[in-house]
C-alpha cells in the first residue's frame, strides 16, 4: 500500500510568472504540495505549467489585497518569488524584515536569471543571456556555426526552476533537522550558477588533454563520428520532407565494434578511431552507410544490440504511439501524482485567474468571504477592515 | 554565522560509475552529506599495506568523497556492503537493472535490513521499457525521449548540448531531487523507500514547456525555426569582429527597441520584426552589424541596459578575470544553511557557500583513487577498524565475521 505523495501537506504560494517559476511550482505540485498561484492585474495569462494548482487574484500594490497574501504566507511553507531583485522588498514583502518575522518556518525561494549580487542583476535577460555569461553557452553548438543553446531547457528549466526545487527541498530537510528548531530561510537560485553547476563535467574536462578541443570538436559535443546523430534514408510511409535520424553513442570499444558489425563495415577497411585526424573520413563513411536504410530498418538492425544506436523519436510520433509522460523520478512508497492523460502530457491546460483560490484561502486561513475578505469588481481579493 | 549544510549527517554509499551517479553523489556531498564511493578492488594497489594509492578512476565528480575498494564477486565483500547498507541513509545504484539483485544487494534485501534506507537507482533508459537491457549514452536517452528532436539548427541534424541534459540535468540532478523528496518524506514517516530515476523521463519532463509549445504558434514551425530554438533572429548568438560572440535575447518589444537603438538600426524594425517573413533579412542585418564591432565594444554599448544583449563568455576568461564573476558557486544558495563552497577564499558564505572551497575552484577535476580515505570514513561512521570488523584481502575490504 502506498502513502500520500512526498510533499502532501506542504503549502506553496507561487507568485505568477512565466516558465521557470511555474516549472518550480509544477514539480512541487506533481509531488503533492498544495500550490496556490497568485495572479495580479498584470500577471501573464496562458501559463501552461499549471496542473494541480489553484489561483487567487490579488493586487500586491494595493495594501488591503496585499494583506491577504500576508495572511496566506503566515501559514505557508514555501513562497516562490520570480521577480527581479528588490521587487518583493518594494512591495513591502521583504523576506527578512517582514515575511520571516511573521512566519519563521517559511522557505522564501527567490529565482532570478542573473546573480542577485552580480553586475547584471538589474538588467533584463533571458535564458540565452544567462547561459552566455555563465560560460556554458561557449561550449555549445557546431564548430562552423555560432553557439546555440538547447532551446530554453538549460537556463529556464534545468538550471533555473529545477534548481530552485532542489533548494526548496534542501531547506525543507534542514528545517526539520533537530538542530534547526523548525526554521525556514531564504533560498536563492539563479540560472547562471544553476547552469554552470550542471556543466561541471564538461568544464572540468576541458582542462584535460583529450577534451580541450574547440567548441563542437570534442567527443561528447558533436566532434566525434561515433557520438552524433545521422540522417537516414527517407521512408516511404513518412510524411515527405520530414527527415529521420538515428543517434549513435558508441563510446566504448565493444559498443563501437557492435556498431560496425551492425553497419556491415569491416574494421580492417577503416582508419583506427583513436586517430583524430581520421575523424572526418570516418564520419563520411558512417554518413553514407546510415543513408542507405530507413530509420525503421536501422531499428530492426540495432534494437537489442549493445551498439548504442537508437532512433531520434519525434514528439508527434511518440504521442501517436501512446507514449506515457511520467514524472521524472519514481518513488516506491510515496509516489507523486501521475500525469493525467490528456491534461498536461502533450498539451498544458491553463489555469484561469482566480480559479480554486478562494477554497485554498479558506482552508489555510479560515477566512470567509464577506467576513474577512471581499472581492472587487475585477475579482481581486481584498481584506475587509476588522469591525471595531 | 551560518548553520551547518543541509544534509550534514546523511551517509551515502555510492557505487562507482561515470557521470550521472557521481553527479548525484556530488550534489549530496556539496550539501554536506558524507559520501563513500565503492570501487573495484585492485590487488596490490587498493588498500595496500604500503599506503600507496591506486590509479584514480576517470570520474572527476569526486569532491568531498572518500572511497573503499570491495570485490563484489566474493561473499565476504558482499557481506561487508550489506553491513554498510544497514547503517547508511542513501545508496546510489548506477547499474543496469538486475545487477545488484544478482549480488543479493537489491532493494528487497537491503530495504528489509534497513527500513530507513533510501535506495536510489539511476538508469538511462526506463527500467520497464523496450531498451531496458540495452547499452546507451546521453545522446540515446535524449533521442528516445523526444527531447533531442527539438534541438539543433533547422538545416542540421539534431544536436544535444554535450551530455548535460540527460546525464546531469535529467539524470543525476533528478535522482538527487528524488533523494531529497524521500528525505522529506522520511522525516514524517520514519521510512525510506526505493527512488528510481531514468534519463528518458528526466529529460522529457524538463522539456515539458517546449513539448506543449509544439502545438501552439510558439513552437509549431519545426526544429530550429521557432522563437527560442534558434529560429528567431532576435533570440540567437552572433559573431563579433574579433571572432567572439554576443547573445541576443530581446523578445519583448521594449527590450528590442533598446537593442535596436544600440545597434543603430532603423526604428521601423521595431514593428517589422513582428513579420516572420522579414526574419531572414533581419538576421542578415544583425549578422553584418554585430560583425562591425568587437565583443568588448558591444559590451560597452549594452552593459547596464535592458537590451538583453550579453557577451558569450569563455571559461578561460571566467577563470582568470575577477570582474567576470566566474567564481563557481553552489548550485543553489541557502542563506542560513549554505552548501559547501567551491571557489576558494569566499567572502560571504551565505552566498558563495561555506568552508574553504576546493583547490582549482571548480575548474580542475580532483581525482579520487579507489580505496582512498574510505577506511577513515568507516571508522568515523561506525567505529570500524581493520582487523576488528573487516580485513583486507587482495586489495578489497571483506567482512570479518563468519557468515
Amino acid at each position: 500500500m502506498t502513502r500520500p505523495p512526498p510533499l502532501a501537506g506542504i503549502r506553496v504560494v507561487e507568485l505568477a510568472g512565466l516558465a521557470p517559476g511555474p516549472f518550480c511550482g509544477l514539480v512541487l505540485a506533481d509531488y503533492g504540495a498544495s500550490v496556490l498561484r497568485i495572479d495580479g492585474p498584470r500577471s501573464p495569462k496562458g501559463d501552461v505549467l499549471a496542473r494541480h494548482k489553484s489561483s487567487l487574484c490579488l493586487d500586491l500594490k494595493h495594501p488591503p489585497s496585499r494583506d491577504v497574501l500576508l495572511e496566506l504566507l503566515a501559514r505557508a511553507d514555501v513562497l516562490i518569488d520570480p521577480f527581479r531583485p528588490g521587487v518583493l522588498e518594494r512591495l513591502g514583502l521583504s523576506p527578512h524584515e517582514v515575511l520571516l518575522k511573521r512566519n519563521p518556518r517559511l522557505v522564501v525561494a527567490r529565482l532570478t536569471g542573473f546573480r542577485r549580487d552580480g553586475k547584471y542583476r538589474d538588467m533584463a535577460g533571458h535564458d540565452i543571456n544567462y547561459l552566455a555569461v555563465s560560460g556554458v553557452l561557449s561550449m555549445l553548438g557546431r564548430p562552423a556555426d555560432t553557439p546555440l543553446p538547447p532551446a530554453n531547457l538549460l537556463g529556464d528549466f534545468a538550471g533555473g526552476g529545477a534548481m530552485c526545487v532542489l533548494g526548496i527541498l534542501m531547506a525543507l530537510v534542514a528545517r526539520q533537522a533537530a538542530a534547526a528548531g523548525g526554521a525556514g530561510q531564504v533560498v536563492e537560485a539563479n540560472m547562471v550558477d544553476g547552469s554552470a553547476y550542471l556543466a561541471t563535467m564538461p568544464r572540468l574536462a576541458t582542462k584535460t588533454a583529450f577534451w580541450n578541443a574547440a567548441r563542437g570538436e570534442n567527443v561528447l559535443d558533436g566532434g566525434c563520428p561515433w557520438y552524433d546523430t545521422y540522417r537516414t534514408k527517407q521512408s516511404q510511409s513518412v510524411e515527405s520532407g520530414v527527415d529521420e535520424y538515428v543517434a549513435v553513442g558508441a563510446l566504448e570499444p565493444r559498443f563501437y565494434d557492435a556498431l560496425l558489425r551492425g553497419l556491415g563495415l569491416d574494421p580492417a577497411t577503416l582508419p583506427p578511431r583513436e586517430d583524430k585526424t581520421q575523424w572526418p573520413a570516418l564520419r563520411s563513411v558512417l554518413r553514407a552507410k546510415f543513408a542507405e536504410k530507413t530509420r525503421k530498418e536501422w531499428e530492426g538492425v540495432f534494437d537489442g544490440l549493445d551498439a548504442c544506436v537508437t532512433p531520434v523519436l519525434g514528439q508527434a510520433e511518440l504521442e501517436r504511439e501512446g507514449f506515457l509522460q511520467r514524472l521524472p523520478v519514481h518513488m516506491s512508497h510515496t509516489p507523486g501524482k501521475a500525469i493525467p492523460h490528456g491534461q498536461g502530457d502533450w498539451t498544458g491546460g491553463t489555469l484561469a485567474h482566480g480559479f480554486g483560490g478562494e477554497e485554498v484561502l479558506s482552508e489555510w486561513t479560515g477566512w470567509a468571504e464577506g467576513v474577512d475578505y471581499t472581492k472587487t469588481a475585477s475579482g481581486i481579493a481584498v481584506r475587509m477592515r476588522a469591525k471595531l | 554565522m551560518v548553520g551547518p549544510p543541509p544534509l550534514l549527517g546523511v551517509k551515502v554509499l555510492e557505487f562507482a560509475g561515470l557521470a550521472p551517479g557521481p553527479f548525484a553523489g556530488m550534489l549530496l556531498a556539496d550539501a554536506g552529506a558524507s559520501v563513500l564511493r565503492v570501487d573495484r578492488a585492485v590487488p596490490g594497489q587498493t588498500h595496500a599495506p604500503s599506503g600507496g594509492k591506486a590509479v584514480p578512476t576517470e570520474d572527476m565528480l569526486t569532491r568531498h568523497k572518500a572511497s573503499i575498494a570491495v570485490d563484489l564477486k566474493t561473499p565476504r565483500g558482499v557481506a561487508l556492503i550489506r553491513e554498510l547498507a544497514a547503517a547508511v541513509d542513501v545508496l546510489i545504484d548506477p547499474f543496469r537493472p538486475g545487477v545488484l539483485e544478482k549480488l543479493g544487494l537489491g532493494p528487497s534485501e537491503l530495504c528489509a535490513l534497513n527500513p530507513r534506507l533510501i535506495y536510489a537507482r539511476m538508469t538511462g533508459f526506463r527500467r520497464d521499457g523496450r531498451y531496458s537491457a540495452m547499452a546507451g549514452h546521453d545522446i540515446n536517452y535524449l533521442a528516445v525521449s523526444g527531447a533531442l528532436s527539438l534541438l539543433g539548427r533547422s538545416g542540421d541534424k539534431p544536436h544535444p548540448p554535450w551530455n548535460i541534459l540527460a546525464d546531469f540535468a535529467g539524470g543525476g540532478a533528478t535522482l538527487f531531487q528524488g533523494v531529497l523528496l524521500a528525505l522529506v518524506s522520511r522525516q514524517v514517516s520514519g521510512r525510506g523507500q526505493v527512488v528510481e530515476a531514468n534519463m528518458v523521463d528526466g529529460a522529457s519532463y524538463l522539456a515539458t514547456f517546449p513539448r506543449y509549445a509544439l502545438k501552439t504558434p510558439l513552437g509549431d514551425k519545426g526544429r530550429g525555426r521557432n522563437l527560442l530554438d534558434g529560429g528567431c533572429p532576435f533570440y540567437d548568438t552572433y559573431e563579433t569582429r574579433d571572432g567572439r560572440y554576443v547573445a541576443v535575447g530581446a523578445l519583448e518589444p521594449h527590450f528590442f527597441a533598446v537593442l535596436r537603438k544600440g545597434m543603430g538600426l532603423d526604428p521601423s524594425w521595431d514593428t517589422r520584426r513582428d513579420d516572420r517573413a522579414m526574419w531572414p533579412e533581419l538576421r542578415d542585418l544583425f549578422t553584418a552589424t554585430f560583425r562591425s564591432k568587437t565583443r568588448d565594444e558591444w559590451e560597452a554599448i549594452f552593459d547596464g541596459t535592458d537590451a538583453c544583449c550579453t557577451p558569450v563568455l569563455e571559461y578561460p576568461e571566467l577563470e582568470a578575470r575577477a570582474g567576470r564573476e566566474g567564481d563557481q558557486r553552489p548550485a543553489v544558495t541557502l542563506r542560513e544553511t549554505p552548501c559547501l563552497a567551491i571557489a576558494e577564499g569566499v567572502k560571504d558564505p551565505s552566498i558563495q557557500g561555506q568552508g574553504s572551497g576546493l583547490s582549482g575552484g571548480g575548474y580542475v577535476g580532483i581525482p579520487l583513487s579507489p580505496g582512498d580515505g574510505g577506511e577513515a570514513v568507516l571508522q568515523k561512521w561506525l567505529g570500524w577498524n581493520s582487523g576488528k570488523n573487516y580485513d583486507v584481502e587482495k586489495g578489497g575490504l571483506v567482512w570479518k565475521s563468519r557468515l
